[in-house]
Parts: C-alpha cells; structure tokens; sequence
C-alpha cells in the first residue's frame, strides 16, 4: 500500500530579492514498512523534504500525500492532527523534555490523544520494553547516556503505533556501538509493526540497515536504489 | 494534560519559582511604595489634623460658620456630656477637647510694667490634664527646644520665634490679655516652662499652648469648649470612615431652629483640603503609573526570555501533534498561573511591609531635630484598598504580555524553521 506519495514537489526559500530551490521537481513512493533513506551532500534538502512529508512544512509547487492526506491543504489544526496519530519524529539532538522522566516524555503524546491512565501506562512500558529501557521509566532525563536518550526518542515516537516514522541524522550525536543498537531496535519495530521508517543520513552504519537509499543533490533526486528485494509483499 | 503541564511548570524553577518571585517583588515594591508614597504625602494632611482639624471635628454650627474668627462666644456647651456620649457611640474613635484662642501676650518687668507685647494665637489641649495622649499626638516632647513641657496649672509653652521676638527665658512670666467667652477682659499670668519647634510658621511665630483647665477657667468657658477633636486608630486618616461617622452624627444631632446644635465635619471639609487631597491622589497616581509601567517593561522581559527560552520545548510539542493554538493558549495560561500567583504573595507581602510601616512609623525626627523646614517627623505608610489591586497591573499584565509578545514570536515563525534551530 502507497502511504508516501510525492508528486513534483518544489520547496523554494526567499534568499536576498531572489529564491532558492531547495527541492526541484522531486517525485518519489513510499509503501508501508519500508526501511528507507535520504542520503546526500549537505544542503541536498534532505531535512526539507522530510519536513514536508511530516507536515511541518509546505511544499511550494507539487503534491505530497502522506496517510491519505495532501498536506498542501491541510491546516496548521489538521497537520497537527496527523502528526499527533500518524507520525513519529526522531532527531538528530535528542530533544527530550528535561523536566520530565522517561515515562512522562513518552506518556506526552498519548496525553494529546487523551487517552486514559491505564491505556497510557501500558502502551508507555511496552514502548520502553521494546527499546530496552523499561527499569529506567523513573529516571530523570539529565541522567541519561546519549544512546538512552536516543532511546527513550524511539520509544516516544514509536508509542502511538504510528504508520510513519521520520528520522533525521539519528545517529549523528551517537558513538557506533550505540548507532548499530539502535538501527537494530527500529529495524525489528520496521518488521514487527509494519511501520514504514525513512531517515535521513550521512551515516556508512546507517546506510547498511536500509533497504532502499535515495540519493538527493541540488534538491534532485540522482539516484534510487533498491539494496535489498523484500520478501513481504508491500 | 493539564496536570502534565503543571507538573513541569512546577518542576522547572526557571519557569516557575523564579519569575514568581522577580513578579512577587516587583508587585510588592509597587504595592510599598505606593502605600509609602500615600502616607508621605499624606503627612502634611496629617500634621494639619493633628494641630487643627482633627480627623473629624464637632463645634457649633455657628461656631463653624464662623471658624477663622476662633469665635469662643460660639463655643459648644456641656461639652462634657458630649464627649462622654462620642466616647461611647465611637469608642475607636480617639475624642479631644480643644480651645483656640487670641489675644495679646504682655512681658512685665518686676513692678508689672509692661516691657513688651506681642499678639498670639492661643491652643488649649490636655497638656498635663489629659491622659498624655494630646502631647503625644502633637510630639511636644521632641518639639521643646528649651526648658521642659508644663506640669502645673498656670504653666504655659512658647512658640519659639515668638519667644525669641519677646526675648523670654524659661521659668519667665507672661500675662495673657484677651477677652472671655461673654465678652469681658480676661488675662492671666502664666510661667513659660518652654519653648518649642513644631517647624510650622504660624505655631512658632505666635502660639501659646495651655492646658485646656487654664483655658476654661482664663475665658470662663466651664464645661465648654470652640471643638471635639475625634482621632482614628493609629492616626490614620481614611475619608470613607470619616464620611460615615459625620453623617451619622449630623442625622442625629442636626437641628435646623438651633444654631449652637453641634456639627461634625470631616477633615476633607476643612481648611481647603479636599483640593491639596485631591491634589495629593494625581500626584500619587501619577508615581504609582510611572512605576507600574517600569515594573511592566522588566516582568514584559521576563516574560519574554522564558518565552524564547522554550523554543526547544515547543519544537517537541509541535513535532508530537499539538497545534500552535494549544502551545500558544498553555502559554498564556502559564502565565496568568505565574503572575496571579506572584501578584498574590507580592501584594501580601506589600500589604504586610506597608501596614507596619503604617503601625510603626519610621521616627526620622532625632535626624530632623535641627532642620527648620517642616519635616514630618515620623515616616508612615498607608494601606489604601487600592493597594490590594494595583500590584496585579504589573504583575499580570506584564507577565502575559511578555508570554503573549514571545508566542507571537512562535506563531509568526515558520514550524519548519523552528526545527532549524532545533537542531543546532
Ligand atoms: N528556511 C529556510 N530558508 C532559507 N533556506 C533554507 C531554509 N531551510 C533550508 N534552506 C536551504 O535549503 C537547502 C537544503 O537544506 P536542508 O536542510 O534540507 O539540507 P540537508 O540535506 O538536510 O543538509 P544537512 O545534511 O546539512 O542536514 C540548504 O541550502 C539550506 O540552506
Ligand atoms: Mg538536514
């Protein structure tokens, strides 16, 4: 099934009296539990085409439908709407809420779902479980390790099931043992839920982990290569 | 979701402990000073009811038609009885009897041949008869530059220039000449204990202080007397208070056919000061708004730095599906949280300084003692009902408007470049 689709979309950014186009007439599917990647030059518009596709941004010209919805048409209500259920953001900094614990960081997005208590404190502890951190619910963030914290993102992320995950340089504040520990984890949530995972990445580590890798230069797309044939059907 | 949001609002001191208290003392300082503006410059008004015109004052009504002629033939009768009745129909109220009178004073040489003269206005309080309250009230103890206050019938205090202009001594004799109530001669001798500096021209240039028995008996006014002072608690004058103890007094005692019934008036009423009160209020206003709007522009800042400050935060919010409405509407939120609850503890504690600055005024007069200008010699505060709720104009105001300007901010941004600098 088709979750991403984006059609000729141009993102241009006002520059001095002129414009410059970040991303030029990109055209790219997405099918639900893809493991796929954006590489490329920095400046590329790696981190703007995924802006758009996670509805924090608009495109200037073209179409991208994500979920069934365009977001050139949404508003700022309904975008957040969608990213509420359907997306899930990981960051290159961690972008934890300090004065929170890791069970309340990841309980976040199920209170803007309103979901009740116990529903919240059960979804809250398999999402720690599935990264491994379910003994640390409790701590504070400040006492974290970088890779825990990376963590405790993923498991924010990953706690409303959402169908689409959006990481940008996940790796890129991490060491490699931390790298490949946490591509391992969001590889078997990939294959678990179905969850369709598209990173951004300058990452060699990263890169090995993906099934299909998107080369971006000058906002254009070089190159789209399928690493690895999936055995599931999409 | 709200105690979520509680929850790290309480949590994150920088968001909360902090910005209370920079708003609990800028709301506090304003509610001080304001009461401290008030009582300052309400302290001529109150020099003026202490020496003249009571916080409220009964005298005949012709008497008080006629006041500039201190009209001692129009003086109040059985003034006794009144003051008994006053005393238990407004017991907080402090009740006094006061005489005032002119007249010339005479210095005689050993054979009683007058040496010099010279006119004076006379005042007659309970200088020893009283219950020392009157002495008290009027600071004589700290006002007499030479000798010491009177202690016996037929003793007398000097205004200081006046006594300096009749080359006095202490322990000198002078005669009072003037008239009685009934109009005929009156004098009396009189053994000048002291001098004294009240720092007002016209009590230092040519009073005479008596005790109010001396009077009584010099002008033949027995169980009579030209006023009743009444006094608040702690000294402090309020005209709402004063409004309603005149008007009850006057429906009662008011008798249209009889021009010697008794009269109760406010001290607004008397002596032009409804318009230097009046004059005083701008004024303070006037303070009070420069100093609101100072306090608004540092709590705007505050308000503004722990917006911009949270950019981070809102970043993650966004990201995780809150819309910019609810992040920028918990914005306000907070702050109308922060500030309501810094204006409440800034006012109480304002409130507290001021009323002990009102209770226990600040005595400045041993700094004082040799200044010739008048002075008040005791600083005090005042608590109005106004200072209940100016600290909330800044405290609040401020506070939110600082939230409100820095999520504007947010609002006017692009979310895809607030994410730029997320990741920074
Ligand atoms: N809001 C903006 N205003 C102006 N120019 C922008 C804006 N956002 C991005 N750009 C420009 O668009 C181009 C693409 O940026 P983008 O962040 O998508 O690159 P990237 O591939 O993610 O790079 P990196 O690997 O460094 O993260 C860059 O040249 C950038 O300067
Ligand atoms: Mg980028």
């Amino acid at each position: 099934m088709k979750i991403i689709s984006v059609e000729n979309v141009v993102k241009c950014f006002p520059v001095g009296d002129g414009k410059f186009t970040a991303l030029d007439h990109i055209s790219l599917d997405f099918f639900t539990g893809e493991f796929a990647g954006l590489v490329g030059p920095s400046g590329s518009g790696k981190t703007t085409l995924l802006n758009i596709i996670g509805s924090l941004d608009k495109p200037s010209k073209g179409k991208a439908q994500v979920a069934g919805k365009d977001i050139e048409a949404l508003t700022h209500k309904q975008a957040a709407q969608l990213r509420n259920h359907s997306i899930g953001f990981i960051f290159q900094v961690f972008n934890l809420l300090p004065v929170y614990t890791v069970f309340e960081n990841v309980e976040f997005a199920l209170l803007l779902q309103k979901k009740p208590w116990h529903e919240r404190k059960k979804a809250v502890m398999d999402a720690l479980e599935w990264v491994g951190l379910e003994n640390m619910a409790d701590k504070k963030i400040s006492k974290l390790s970088g890779g825990e914290s990376q963590r405790v993102a993923i498991a924010r992320a990953m706690v409303k099931r959402p169908r689409i995950m959006l990481a940008d340089e996940p790796s890129a504040n991490l060491d490699a043992k931390n790298t490949h520990s946490i591509m391992e984890t969001m590889k078997t949530l990939n294959q678990e839920f179905k969850t369709t995972f598209l990173f951004s990445t300058h990452d060699e580590k990263v890169m090995q982990y993906l099934d299909r890798i998107i080369h971006l230069e000058d906002g254009k797309v070089v190159k789209d290569e399928i690493i690895t044939s999936r055995k599931e059907d999409f | 979701m709200i105690h979520f949001l509680l929850k790290g609002l309480l949590r994150d001191k920088n968001r909360s402990l902090f910005p209370i208290i920079i708003v609990s003392i800028g709301v506090a300082l304003t509610v001080f000073l304001s009461g401290y503006i008030k009582g300052v410059m309400g302290d001529m008004i109150d020099t003026t009811a202490k020496f003249d015109t009571g916080h409220v004052k009964v005298m005949t009504r012709a008497y008080a038609k006629n006041i500039d002629q201190m009209p001692n033939d129009l003086a109040l009768m059985g003034v006794e009885k009144l003051t008994k009745e006053l005393a238990r129909k407004y017991p907080e109220v402090t009740w006094v009897k006061r005489i005032k009178f002119t007249g010339l004073l005479d210095v005689p040489d050993d054979k009683g041949e007058t040496i010099r003269q010279g006119p004076a206005m006379g005042l007659a309080i309970g200088l020893f008869s009283g219950s020392g309250r009157e002495v008290a009230r009027m600071n004589i103890k700290n006002s007499i530059k030479a000798g010491k206050i009177p202690e016996n019938p037929g003793e007398a205090l000097i205004g200081i220039e006046l006594a300096q202009k009749l080359k006095l001594k202490p322990k000198d004799i002078v005669t009072y000449l003037g008239s009685t109530m009934n109009g005929s001669m009156a004098f009396m001798n009189f053994i000048v204990t002291g001098f004294v500096r009240f720092g007002s021209q016209s009590l230092d240039k040519g009073a005479i202080i008596i005790d109010i028995f001396d009077a009584q008996e010099m002008l033949d006014m027995p169980d009579a007397c030209g006023e009743i002072l009444g006094f608040f608690e702690n000294n402090v004058y309020f005209d709402s208070k004063a409004q309603i103890l005149a008007s009850a007094f006057n429906t009662e005692y008011f008798d249209e056919s009889e021009e010697f019934s008794p009269v109760m008036v406010r001290l607004k009423d008397q002596a032009n000061l409804a318009y230097y009160m009046d004059y005083v209020d701008l004024y303070t206003m006037i303070f009070v708004g420069i100093f609101v709007i100072a306090m608004s522009v540092v709590l705007w800042n505050t308000g503004l730095l722990g917006g911009l400050r949270r950019y981070q935060e809102f970043g993650i919010r966004l990201a995780l599906g809150e819309s910019k409405d609810m992040i920028f509407r918990s914005l306000i939120i907070e702050a109308l949280l922060i500030g309501t609850t810094g204006s409440v503890l800034g006012t109480i504690i304002g409130l507290i300084a001021t009323w002990i600055l009102q209770v226990h005024g600040i005595d400045i007069s041993s700094m004082t003692a040799n200044s010739t200008i008048m002075v008040p010699s005791i600083i005090r505060s005042k608590v109005t009902p106004d200072l209940f709720y100016i600290g909330f104009i800044p405290g609040l105001f401020a506070m939110v408007l600082g939230n409100l300007l820095a999520g504007i901010g947010i609002f006017k941004r692009q979310t895809a470049q607030l994410f730029k600098e997320l990741e920074i």
